[in-house]
C-alpha cells in the first residue's frame, strides 16, 4: 500500500495480490512486496463441509494468552500480563464466594490494576493484595461484607487483612466511607430467619441502631456489635425467641461483647420507653459515649476518696490533740517510782534529741511510711524490752489512727506508762530517725561526684551523673556468678544441647568432607572472566569454577578432545556453534542470562531464534555458557581462537558477535549437526561473517 | 500551649525509645550470667537488661546494637543509656558510646471534650483513617512532622514522633481539627 510508485522503474502500476501477498510492478515486473500481511477473514473447510473462520479471539486485555510460537519463554509484558491474569482468577473465584456481582468484580480488578502500576503488591501476599482489593470494592459500594468475612475465606488474621487494606486505601487514595451498622442489619436478619417478619424485625432493629448512634454507642466500636444488640431486642420485641448464642454465631462478636452492649443501651432514657412509645417517638435528648461515662464515673470516685481522705486527716488532728492531753494529765498524776525511769528516759531523749536534730533538716516529715525505722530506732534504745516496745509502739500507732482504742490507752498503761512519754517524745520525732536509715544513700549521693573514674574509657562515654557504686550494684560477684551460671545450665540445657549437637554434626561432616558450609548470602559475587590462552583451557577452568550439570554428558566431553582441528569453517564455526549449542541445551537455563545491549532484541524474538545469536557482548555468558557446550568446540577450540579472538585469550568481543547475528537468523542447527557430524555444508552461511 | 483554649492541655510523655551502639562485640553469655536484673533469650539472640534508677528496658545484642525503652524523657533516656554502658564496661567490655539517637517518643494528651470520629474522618481525608473494625481510633498522620495521633471518641489521644517537640508541635496541630468535630456534652 505503501509503495505506489515502483522503485526500479518509476513506474506507479502496481498489483497487490492478496491472496498470495505480493505487490508486484506491472512495468519492470520487479516485487516489491513480500509477504504482505493481510487483514481478511479466511475461512477454512471443516470436515463435514462446514466453513470455519481462522483465528483466535484475543482479547483487549492484555491478560489473554498470546498465541504460542512454540516458546515458553516470557519476557517482561508477557509476565505482567501473566500476573494480571492469575489476580483475575483469584478475584472472580473470591467474589462467586461471596456472591458479588460482576460489576464489583470487574471494579476489583481495576483496583488490583492500580495496585499493581504503583507497586504495591511487593512484598505482599498476592492473596492478601486481592482480598484488600475486593474489601476496598465492598465498602465503596456499600455492600454488607465485613472483613471478617474475607479473613474466613483465606484463613487470615483479620489484622494483617486490614493493615494491607489500610495501607492500599492510602495509596490509592481511595475514600472508603465510614462503615454504617445499618447496612448489616439486612445480611444479619436474613440469617436468622425472621421467617415473614423479617422486614418488620428489620425495621425495628434499624430504628434501635439509629438511636444507638445518636446515643454515641457506635462510635470507636465494631458495627457488627450494634447489630447483634439491636437484632436481639427487635427480635424480643416481635416475640422472636432468639437466644444470644444464635446471634453470636451470626453476627461473629463474643457473648460479653453483646451484654455489654445491652447494658449500655439500658442506661440510655431509651431503654425506658415501650415498645409502643419507641415506634412512635424519638427522643431528642443525647447521650455521652458509654466509655466518656465511665471515665467521668471514676473522676468522681477519685474526687470522693479525696475528700474522704481530707477528712478523715481532719479527724485525726483531733484525736491528737485529745491524746496529748490526756497524756499531759497523765503525767501530772504518775507515781513516784518513775523518777529512775525518767531520768533514764530523759537521757536517752536528750541522745536522741542530739542525733535527731543533726539530720533532721534534711528530711520531710512523714510519719507513716517510717514505722519500721521508728520501731528499729526505739528498739535500739531500750534493748531489753524489744518485743514489748514493739507491741506497745504498734499498739500505739494504732491508737492514732481510732478514736475507739484511746481509752483502752488509758486503761492498759502499767508498765508502759513508765516508758509512756520518753516513747512519746522518741515517736514524736521519730520522722527524722528514718533518716538515719537514709543517711547512709544521702551520703552516697552526695559523693557520687568524686566518683568520675574515667577508668579505661574510650573518651566517649560521658560519665557526668553516673553513680559507679550503683552500678557496682547490678553486676553479680564471683559467687552469685557461680551460682547462677549453675542455674542458668540448668534452666536451658535442651538449648545447650541443640547448639552441642549442632557442632558435632558440623565436625562430623568436616571430617567426612561434605561439609557445606552455609555462609549468609551475601551480595553476588561477580566472578572474574577466566583468562586462558586456549578454549580448552577455558572450559576446563569454567568447568572447575561452575556447577556441574546433569543434563550433559561429560565423559563425551572429554572423548571430543581427541579429534584433530579442523577446516577454517569448522574454526568459524566453533565460536558461533558454541554459544549456540549451549543455547539448545541450557535451554533451561538461558532465560535468565539474557544478555542485555546487543542480543536482547534478538532474543525477544524467541528462543527458537536465540540459537544463533552467537557471541555476547558479556563475556562472562559466553565463558560459562562454553562449559555447558557440546564437545563440537573442543576439537576446533586451538585454531578457532586463533580465527576468532584478535588477542591471546579466547573472549567474545563486540565485532564478532554483530557478524554472526547477522547471518544465523534463518537456518536452525540441528542436533546431528551439534553433535559433530561431518556435514558442515551450511558452513558457507557462516562464512560471511568473517 | 494552646492557642485556643485557657488551661493548658497536659502533654505526659510516657515513653521514649532510643538506640546507641557500644562499638564492640559483646559476649550475650557473660552479661547473662554477670549481670542481675537480665533475662537472655538465645533463640532471638539478645539480652533484656533493666535498670532501676531510670526505670528503663534495654534489649542488647551480641553485634553491640542496643535499644533503650522505658525512659520518660529524652534526657533520662540519655542518662540510662550510658548507665547501660557503664555497667557493660565494668563487666569488662571495651564499650564506646556511639551513634545514641532517640528513636520514638510516645505522648498521651486528653481533650477535655469528646471526638465524632466519623466527621473527623470525613474532614481530614486522606490524613485520617478510620477502621472501627479493626481499631476504635482514628488514625491521623502528619507526614512532614512524621508524628502519628490516634484519637479516641472521649477525646483522649495517643501521639508518637521522633522526638518530644515533634509529638508537641503535632497536638496543637490537630487541637483545631478536633475542636471542630467535638461532641458537646450533655451532662
Amino acid at each position: 500500500m505503501s509503495s505506489k510508485v515502483c522503485k526500479n522503474c518509476g513506474s506507479s502500476d502496481i498489483d497487490v495480490d492478496q491472496a498470495r501477498g505480493d505487490a508486484v510492478c506491472m512495468g519492470c515486473g520487479s516485487v516489491l512486496e513480500d509477504n504482505i500481511i493481510v487483514s481478511e477473514v479466511e475461512f477454512v473447510e471443516t470436515g463435514g463441509g462446514g466453513s470455519l473462520a481462522v483465528g483466535q479471539f484475543v482479547s483487549a486485555e492484555a491478560g489473554a494468552k498470546h498465541p504460542s510460537f512454540g516458546d515458553v519463554h516470557f519476557t517482561g509484558r508477557e509476565s505482567r500480563a501473566q500476573t494480571l491474569q492469575k489476580a483475575k482468577q483469584h478475584i472472580n473465584t473470591l467474589g462467586h464466594q461471596l456472591q458479588m456481582n460482576q460489576h464489583c468484580l470487574d471494579t476489583a480488578f481495576n483496583f488490583y490494576k492500580m495496585a499493581l502500576t504503583k507497586h504495591l503488591t511487593r512484598g505482599r501476599k498476592a492473596s492478601h493484595v486481592i482480598a484488600a482489593c475486593l474489601y476496598l470494592v465492598c465498602r465503596t459500594e456499600g455492600t454488607p461484607h465485613m472483613l471478617l468475612d474475607l479473613s474466613d475465606l483465606l484463613q487470615v488474621n483479620v489484622y494483617i487483612l486490614g493493615r494491607t487494606f489500610l495501607v492500599l486505601a492510602r495509596e490509592l487514595c481511595i475514600n472508603a466511607p465510614a462503615i454504617d451498622p445499618c447496612l448489616y442489619i439486612p445480611r444479619f436478619a436474613q440469617l436468622l430467619e425472621f421467617g415473614e417478619k423479617n422486614h418488620d424485625v428489620s425495621m425495628t432493629a434499624l430504628r434501635l441502631v439509629q438511636r444507638m448512634k445518636r446515643d454515641w454507642m457506635h462510635t470507636g466500636r465494631r458495627p457488627s456489635g450494634l447489630c447483634g444488640a439491636a437484632l436481639l431486642v427487635a427480635a424480643r420485641m416481635h416475640d422472636f425467641r432468639r437466644t444470644i448464642k444464635e446471634i453470636v454465631s451470626v453476627v461473629k462478636v463474643c457473648e460479653t461483647t453483646l451484654r455489654k452492649r445491652l447494658i449500655e443501651f439500658e442506661d440510655t432514657p431509651t431503654s425506658q420507653l415501650t415498645i409502643e412509645e419507641f415506634m412512635k417517638m424519638d427522643l431528642d435528648q443525647e447521650c455521652d459515649p458509654p466509655c466518656y461515662t465511665a471515665g467521668l464515673k471514676k473522676q468522681k470516685a477519685r474526687q470522693l476518696e479525696m475528700e474522704l481522705k481530707k477528712k478523715m486527716e481532719d479527724v485525726e488532728e483531733e484525736i491528737h490533740g485529745y491524746e496529748d492531753e490526756i497524756d499531759a494529765e497523765l503525767q501530772s498524776s504518775r507515781p513516784k517510782l518513775r523518777g529512775v525511769y525518767a531520768a533514764y528516759a530523759k537521757e536517752d531523749c536528750e541522745n536522741d534529741d542530739d542525733d535527731i536534730l543533726s539530720t533532721s533538716s534534711k528530711v520531710a516529715d512523714d510519719e507513716e511510711p517510717e514505722d519500721e525505722d521508728e520501731l528499729q530506732a526505739v528498739a535500739k534504745h531500750f534493748g531489753k524490752d524489744i518485743e514489748e516496745l514493739t507491741l506497745e509502739a504498734l499498739i500505739k500507732l494504732e491508737q492514732r489512727r481510732t478514736e475507739e482504742e484511746e481509752e483502752e490507752e488509758e486503761q492498759e498503761e502499767d508498765v508502759p506508762k513508765r516508758k509512756g512519754p520518753s516513747l512519746e517524745s522518741i515517736l514524736g520525732t521519730m520522722p527524722s530517725a528514718a533518716t538515719l536509715g537514709l543517711s547512709e544513700s544521702l551520703n552516697s549521693c552526695m559523693g557520687e561526684e568524686k566518683e568520675n573514674d574515667g577508668a579505661a574509657d574510650s573518651g566517649e562515654l560521658d560519665l557526668s551523673g553516673i553513680d559507679d557504686s550503683e552500678i557496682e550494684l547490678y553486676l553479680l560477684d564471683d559467687k552469685e556468678i557461680k551460682i547462677k551460671t549453675a542455674l542458668w545450665m540448668a534452666e536451658n540445657s535442651d538449648y545447650l544441647k541443640e547448639q552441642r549437637e549442632k557442632e558435632a554434626k558440623i565436625a562430623k561432616e568436616k571430617e567426612l568432607g561434605i561439609y557445606k558450609e552455609k555462609k549468609p548470602k551475601g551480595p553476588a559475587k561477580r566472578r572474574p572472566p577466566i583468562r586462558a590462552s586456549t578454549a580448552d583451557e577455558a572450559i576446563g577452568k569454567m568447568l572447575e569454577q561452575k556447577k556441574i550439570s546433569s543434563k550433559i554428558n561429560y565423559d563425551v566431553l572429554k572423548d571430543l578432545n581427541i579429534k584433530p582441528g579442523a577446516s577454517p569453517a569448522r574454526k568459524a564455526e566453533s565460536p558461533k556453534k558454541e554459544p549456540s549449542v549451549t543455547r539448545l541445551t541450557g535451554r533451561n537455563r538461558t532465560p535468565a542470562r539474557t544478555p542485555l545491549s546487543l542480543s536482547t532484541p534478538l532474543s525477544t524474538l524467541g528462543k527458537r531464534l536465540q540459537p544463533f545469536i552467537a557471541g555476547q557482548p558479556n563475556k562472562k555468558l559466553a565463558v560459562e555458557q562454553v562449559a555447558n557446550s557440546n564437545p563440537l568446540p573442543l576439537p576446533v577450540g586451538a585454531p578457532a581462537s586463533g580465527v576468532v579472538v584478535e588477542s591471546g585469550p579466547v573472549m567474545y568481543d563486540d565485532a564478532a558477535a554483530d557478524e554472526e547475528e547477522e547471518d544465523e537468523e534463518e537456518t536452525c542447527v540441528s542436533a546431528m549437526e551439534l553433535m559433530g557430524s561431518n556435514d558442515y555444508g551450511c558452513d558457507g552461511d557462516y562464512d560471511d561473517g568473517f | 500551649m494552646d492557642s485556643s483554649n485557657d488551661e493548658a492541655l497536659d502533654i505526659i510523655v510516657t515513653n521514649v525509645v532510643a538506640t546507641f551502639r557500644t562499638r564492640c562485640h559483646l559476649n550475650l553469655r557473660t552479661i547473662a550470667l554477670e549481670g542481675t536484673n537480665v533475662i537472655y533469650k538465645p533463640e532471638v539472640g539478645k539480652v533484656l537488661m533493666k535498670l532501676r534508677k531510670p526505670m528503663i528496658t534495654a534489649s542488647i545484642w551480641s553485634s553491640g546494637k542496643i535499644i533503650c525503652t522505658g525512659a520518660t524523657s529524652e534526657d533520662e533516656a540519655k542518662l540510662g543509656a550510658r548507665r547501660l554502658a557503664r555497667c557493660l564496661q565494668k563487666l569488662g567490655f571495651k564499650v564506646r558510646f556511639s551513634a545514641f539517637k532517640v528513636v520514638n517518643v510516645l505522648a498521651v494528651c486528653s481533650m477535655p471534650f469528646a471526638v465524632h470520629l466519623i466527621d473527623f474522618t470525613k474532614n481530614n481525608r486522606p490524613i485520617a483513617s478510620y477502621e472501627p473494625e479493626l481499631h476504635p481510633a482514628a488514625t491521623y498522620r502528619i507526614k512532614n512532622l512524621k508524628a502519628t495521633i490516634q484519637v479516641f471518641s472521649t477525646g483522649s489521644l495517643t501521639v508518637t514522633g521522633p522526638n518530644v517537640q515533634n509529638v508537641a508541635t503535632a497536638v496543637e496541630q490537630v487541637y483545631p481539627l478536633l475542636f471542630e468535630c467535638q461532641k458537646p456534652l450533655c451532662k
